[in-house]
């Protein structure tokens, strides 16, 4: 039974890979506009924006529903990854800016004459690509390796997170901190030198962010069952038991808060060229909080839980702020202490019971059109 | 039990309501005085424009220059442009007016100047003028110069000790000679302690500039004694000048003791600003006392994070703004009725934060004491719906709070400046902190509530209800909140998200000082107050908070359980 | 190797060389409070040794001493022949890495894990992130993950969540875990607590099993568990050791009787020199002083 399940959780990656990498993009681009298979630029970028944000919920799951790591500033690293990406676009809009001039507009207005020496690398695609990774890498493993040596735990750990979150806020709000103030970057033309509102990097970034998401799914697949994984649920339900069996906890939980930060940097970047803008408003604790409710009204711990609960929320946010703009917060913190209180497991843990029901759905079905053939062979 | 929790912060209250009390009906009266004297300036003034003779006029005007009315501005300046008449009744007696509209050709009404009435004929009617028609009361050259002079140096007589004060200081600092007869004549009648400072400190600023070797070393002297902040600047000029003499035009007695002088007071502005940066210091550090100390309850003691405690200050905010819009209503915006409103605010704040705070203990949180990260989360969904309902409630944008007038204002010791909010603060973060200290430890209450939050089992086997006291904790807790509201909507704006702004700075001080330990949460909030306080000068508001928060971070690798910790041997 | 010796004092004489674990001048106090005192305590390799005391004579801390999960405040704790290791200098981890496994006295087992998950954890092997990554379960590791087990007693349900488990065996499964990490050193806290008596005996059973391959240091409350495999007791009290030596005579020295008992009986215990007696005395204090229930 066991394998069985990993066998349909793979054979589940496996369609999302065939609808998110081929089929949207191809329904985009073949169905005739007006049909009811065409995909419109607006859906495709919504939806790029959802999985963008699956990825963004699957890597705090590593950490809380796997770990018991409760961080509350994974939109910290989300932001770091998102602003790395947006120094390069910010580059490549060069002289079609509003002044003429290869400095980005805020630099411009801000009275700079030459470029700060650590935005020149950012002119390199690649090198944004890597800052992507590292930056917001190299912050966790900075600021991890001293968390978790000390042994800040548990509810110390998601506020000491909170406030490096905060401070992180306030910094990028600076204008001498050269990332734009509290006006972030937008306003990009081009990656790689073709246009950002084209087709192609459209379908590009679509397929690049449903890519993106399915190799994340498959590394929390393949993780979970090796021993690390197992040392990981270890030290969720018993640290002090993890710790007197000679592993190095520290070290364990470093190694997927950096690995949780670099995703959560993936997702950023894969954010910012299709939502257009990054400002510190991304970084602000809330939306890391509303990261925790993707996962938890999702189901943490499991590998669907998370894309799940990202799709639902935001899919339900847009509805909410379209149609009751004023109650959408109010929505949201009830969903989340509904989900709190009534459905700890979350939506996926509904599943199970309702699995027998469709099952049912399936042999009546199946009963039926045997029936049915049945009586048209007589 | 329960009337323990409800009689013992209550009685508080009555305390602080008395004292606050007495403390607004006194500087209200202050504020009401009477300003005695006018019908005796206008007196005088008729003597005056009557006296025969020019001495006898001249003593009479500096007598009224040193009433310091400011009425006498008006007046000296129509005597001087001949605007000023004298009426003759029937009976002979003499009345001086003035024309209300003196560059008018048509008639134009007739003011009394003894009482600012309108001239009266013998048949009762009101008389009028027309200016050219009638002949002015004369000045001569010197009463013209005396009326000058009076006018000019009003302020130093001015009814308000501060305007005298603050004349004296600019008068002396133009540094110039001609002054320095009024300032000595000044100083000669002055009572008040303060203006007389100001008068030597002005004179000294001014004798520095034209005084002889021994006046100019004696105006060093002063100014060192006096702590002269705005006479540094001229000592420094002093010195420059003597340093850039040539050596046999230089003074050294008038160097070396204008260096003295400026050694004196710059260490004293050194002093006055480290006590200034420790009251500030202090005082932001009750702020965050303030806001923390119920989430040293709710979180330190209960181990609840919650998310909503920021929401649970807008509630105590909220409920000081409705106290003050409903006193309003009644009493007027003004008067003493309006300023007793912050004091029934407080414990109208305290209730209603406490009041939803017990209804968030029994709805939500009571599920989730065996889950602490997941009331984190519960706790962080309510405050988003209550934030939600302020905006719909009571608007989206910030309302604003006035204070009570004995709120505002401030004063100076010895250059340390100390405003009347801040002090209260101060006061007020001491008297929750005892009453929250002798609540804990001193009332039968508190031992439940100790009991319940180290081992609730044993505790209700212990008889106690364990359910009511920790909604009753939790209710204390948010209350405190409520009342951390009602301060902080003196200081800032009331808004739906206000609390947001103080949640991670109240964890942290919780967090720093040690969970449930109110010495730990006291002592860690003032190091934090005092040290961003500290920095703020060099590193500015944000970057000071940024720093602040790192070495928090920073401090907890040294001491993972804070400042002071509760010290356990289980295993988790 | 099995240096079996009857007096402290004879201890102390022998080659130093020999001993697992080496503590000298040990102290430690919590908030002013002296938990332990100028503590002097040597094993020899190999050894099972028993201590026992009063609630709060330190027992529990000496072992958080020895583990690293405290620091003392003065003192050296040494492991290996020829004190190789200071471990006050050490991590929890590291010094587990050493070879010291420890039960603690409620059993800690990951509950989320299958009670053969649990086993492949404890397995003896390194324990870095990338090895842990990588691993594949050899032939090897299998056959040992079902020695444990049937040692245990654990084998039908090796695949049941370890948190469904009685109290009993989620002891049982703490020790085999301990045995599945093949330490040079157990420390056992309270083994018997929450077992039903056949289970007490089978696991003072395993444990003499594996006097010789390893040294173990058991804390227990149980006389009678004491009785049943005890060689040597050590007497905790208020920090120090009050007395070292066989069950019986550390059973009938007036000294122990009185931390356990107060003077009085003390008394009568030196008048009447009836070791069945005082026996039973010492075992009263199993009922107050084993305040772990079963789950």
């Amino acid at each position: 039974m066991n394998r069985g399940r990993e066998n349909w959780q793979l054979i589940g990656i496996g369609i999302i890979f065939l609808v998110a990498v081929v089929l949207v993009p191809l329904l985009n681009g073949l169905a005739p506009e007006g049909s009811f298979l065409h995909i419109s630029d607006f859906q495709m970028n919504t939806w790029g924006k959802y999985l963008a944000f699956a990825i963004l919920a699957i890597s705090l799951n590593l950490l809380w529903g796997y770990t018991g790591l409760l961080c509350l500033g994974q939109c910290l690293f989300f932001g770091l990854g998102a602003y790395a990406f947006g120094m390069y676009l910010m580059l490549m809009i060069g002289r079609e800016g509003q002044y003429s001039g290869e400095l980005p507009n805020f630099m411009v207005i801000l009275g700079y004459h030459e470029l700060p020496a650590h935005w020149k690398p950012f002119y390199s695609f690649w090198f944004a690509t890597g800052a992507v990774f590292w930056v917001p890498g190299l912050l966790a493993f900075v600021f991890g390796f001293f968390v978790f040596r000390s042994r800040i735990r548990g509810v110390y750990f998601s506020i000491i997170t909170q406030a490096l979150t905060y401070a992180a806020r306030l910094l990028f709000n600076r204008n001498e901190f050269t990332f734009g103030g509290t006006n972030g970057f937008t306003n990009y033309k081009s990656i790689l030198g073709l246009p950002i509102n084209g087709p192609i990097v459209e379908k590009g970034l679509f397929i690049g962010t449903s890519i993106a998401l399915v190799l994340s799914l498959l590394f929390c697949w393949w993780l979970v069952r090796t021993k690390y994984g197992k040392v990981q649920r270890a030290i969720r339900d018993s640290e002090n038991r993890v710790l007197f069996s000679g592993y190095s906890t520290t070290s364990y939980k470093l190694f997927i808060f950096v690995v949780a930060a670099m995703m959560a940097g993936v997702a950023g970047a894969f954010y910012v060229p299709q939502v257009g803008i990054i400002n510190p408003e991304e970084v602000h604790p809330y939306r890391s909080l509303e990261v925790v409710v993707w996962v938890a009204v999702g189901g943490r711990g499991t590998l669907w839980g998370p894309v799940i609960g990202a799709v639902f929320v935001n899919w339900l946010k847009s509805w909410a702020t379209y149609q009751f703009p004023e109650y959408w917060l109010i929505i949201l913190g009830v969903l989340f202490v509904v989900t709190v209180l009534f459905l700890p497991g979350g939506i996926i843990s509904l599943f199970p019971v309702l699995k027998p029901k469709v099952l049912n759905l399936y042999g009546w079905a199946k009963a039926r059109i045997l029936a049915l053939r049945s009586a048209s062979a007589t | 039990m329960s009337l323990l929790l409800s009689s013992s912060p209550a009685k508080w209250f009555k305390c602080l309501a008395v004292i606050l009390t007495l403390w607004s009906v006194v500087s209200y009266q202050a504020g009401k005085a009477q300003e005695p004297g006018e019908g005796e300036t206008r007196a005088l003034l008729v003597e005056a424009i009557l006296a025969e003779d020019d001495d006898q006029q001249i003593v009479l005007i500096q007598k009224l220059a040193d009433t310091g009315d400011s009425l006498l501005e008006t007046v000296f300046e129509q005597w001087k442009r001949g605007e000023v008449f004298v009426h003759t009744t029937e009976g002979g007696e003499k009345i001086p007016f003035t024309l209300e509209n003196p560059e008018s050709e048509a008639p134009s009404a007739a003011i009394k100047i003894i009482d600012a009435e309108p001239l009266t004929g013998a048949d009762g009617g009101a008389l009028s003028f027309v200016a050219k028609d009638l002949t002015a009361v004369d000045t001569s050259r010197s009463l013209r110069k005396e009326m000058k002079n009076a006018v000019d140096f009003l302020a130093l007589s001015a009814k308000d000790p501060k305007v005298r004060a603050q004349a004296a200081k600019k008068l002396g600092l133009t540094q110039n000679a001609s002054y320095i007869p009024v300032l000595e004549r000044r100083l000669s009648v002055e009572k008040n302690k303060g203006v007389k400072e100001n008068l030597r400190e002005g004179l000294a600023v001014t004798y520095l500039a034209v005084g002889t070797k021994d006046q100019v070393i004696e105006a060093t002297r002063t100014l060192a004694k006096v702590n002269s902040l705005a006479g540094l600047g001229f000592l420094k000029d002093v010195i420059r000048l003597q340093e850039e003499a040539p050596e046999d035009q230089r003074d050294e007695e008038i160097l070396a003791a204008a260096k003295k002088a400026e050694l004196s007071i710059e260490n004293h502005f050194k002093v006055s600003e480290f006590f200034s940066t420790a009251f500030r210091g202090l005082s932001s550090g009750s702020v965050l006392l303030v806001v923390a100390l119920g989430l040293a309850i709710t979180f330190g003691l209960m181990g609840v994070i919650n998310m909503a405690h920021g929401e649970m200050i807008a509630i105590g905010a909220y409920a000081t703004y409705q106290t003050q819009v409903l006193f309003v209503h009644w009493f007027g915006d003004s008067g003493l009725g309006f300023q007793l409103y912050f004091i029934a605010a407080i414990p109208i704040a305290f209730l209603s934060a406490a009041i939803v705070g017990a209804i968030l203990e029994r709805g939500i949180i009571q599920f989730l004491y065996k889950r602490p990260l997941e009331s984190l989360l519960a706790t962080w969904g309510v405050s988003l719906v209550l934030q939600q309902s302020f905006r719909l409630i009571f608007g989206a944008s910030n309302r604003q709070v006035n204070s009570p007038g004995w709120l505002m204002g401030n004063f100076d010791v010895n250059d340390v400046n100390m405003g009347f909010n801040r002090l209260f603060i101060i006061g007020f973060a001491i008297v929750i902190v005892f009453g929250t200290w002798v609540l804990m430890t001193k009332t039968p209450l508190g031992l439940c509530i100790r009991s319940v939050m180290q081992n609730p089992h044993m505790a209700a086997c212990m008889g106690i209800r364990t359910a009511k006291v920790r909604m009753m904790t939790f209710a204390f807790g948010s209350g405190l909140a409520g009342l951390a509201g009602a301060f902080l909507s003196q200081i800032g704006n009331v808004g739906a998200d206000m609390g947001q702004n103080y949640i991670v700075d109240s964890f942290m001080v919780v967090v720093a000082g040690g969970t449930g330990s109110l010495v730990g949460t006291v002592t860690s909030a003032f190091s934090i107050g005092v040290v961003d306080q500290v920095l703020q000068p060099f590193l500015g508001p944000v970057m000071g908070k940024i720093f602040v928060l790192f070495a928090i971070i920073l401090f907890l690798q040294w001491r993972p359980e804070g400042l002071f910790p509760t010290k356990s041997r289980s295993l988790d | 190797m099995e240096l079996k010796l009857d007096s402290p004092a004879e201890t102390k004489s022998e080659n130093p060389l020999e001993f697992i674990l080496t503590i000298e001048d040990l102290n430690k106090a919590f908030d002013g409070f002296q938990v332990i005192r100028d503590l002097n305590f040597y094993m020899d390799l190999g050894e099972l040794r028993v201590i026992i005391g009063p609630n709060g004579a330190g027992k529990s801390t000496l072992l958080d001493l020895i583990t690293g999960r405290t620091k003392p405040d003065k003192g050296t704790i040494e492991f290996g022949r020829g004190r190789e290791h200071d471990l006050t200098k050490l991590r929890e981890y590291e010094i587990n890495r050493l070879g010291v496994g420890r039960k603690f006295q409620t059993p800690t087992v990951y509950s989320g894990h299958t009670v053969y998950d649990n086993l492949l954890l404890s397995l003896q092997g390194p324990r870095g992130v990338f090895y842990s990554l990588f691993y594949k379960e050899s032939q090897e590791d299998k056959d040992r993950i079902h020695e444990v087990l049937e040692t245990i007693r654990l084998e039908d349900r090796k695949y049941e969540l370890a948190g469904s488990l009685s109290h009993g065996q989620k002891q049982w499964l703490e020790i085999g875990m301990l045995l599945a990490q093949n330490p040079k050193l157990l420390l056992v806290d309270e083994p018997a607590a929450g077992m039903t008596d056949e289970e007490t005996e089978r696991t003072g059973e395993l444990l003499l099993s594996l006097e010789g391959k390893h040294s173990i240091v058991v804390i227990e409350h149980d006389m009678e568990f004491v009785r049943q495999i005890a060689r040597k007791v050590t007497v905790l009290h208020q920090g120090s050791i009050l007395r070292e030596g066989k069950v019986d005579e550390v059973q009938s020295d007036p000294k122990v009787i009185e931390v356990y008992l107060g003077r009085k009986h003390a008394r009568d215990a030196e008048g009447e020199e009836k070791p069945a007696e005082e026996t039973q005395g010492i075992d009263l204090t199993k009922k107050e002083a084993s305040p772990t229930k079963p789950a």
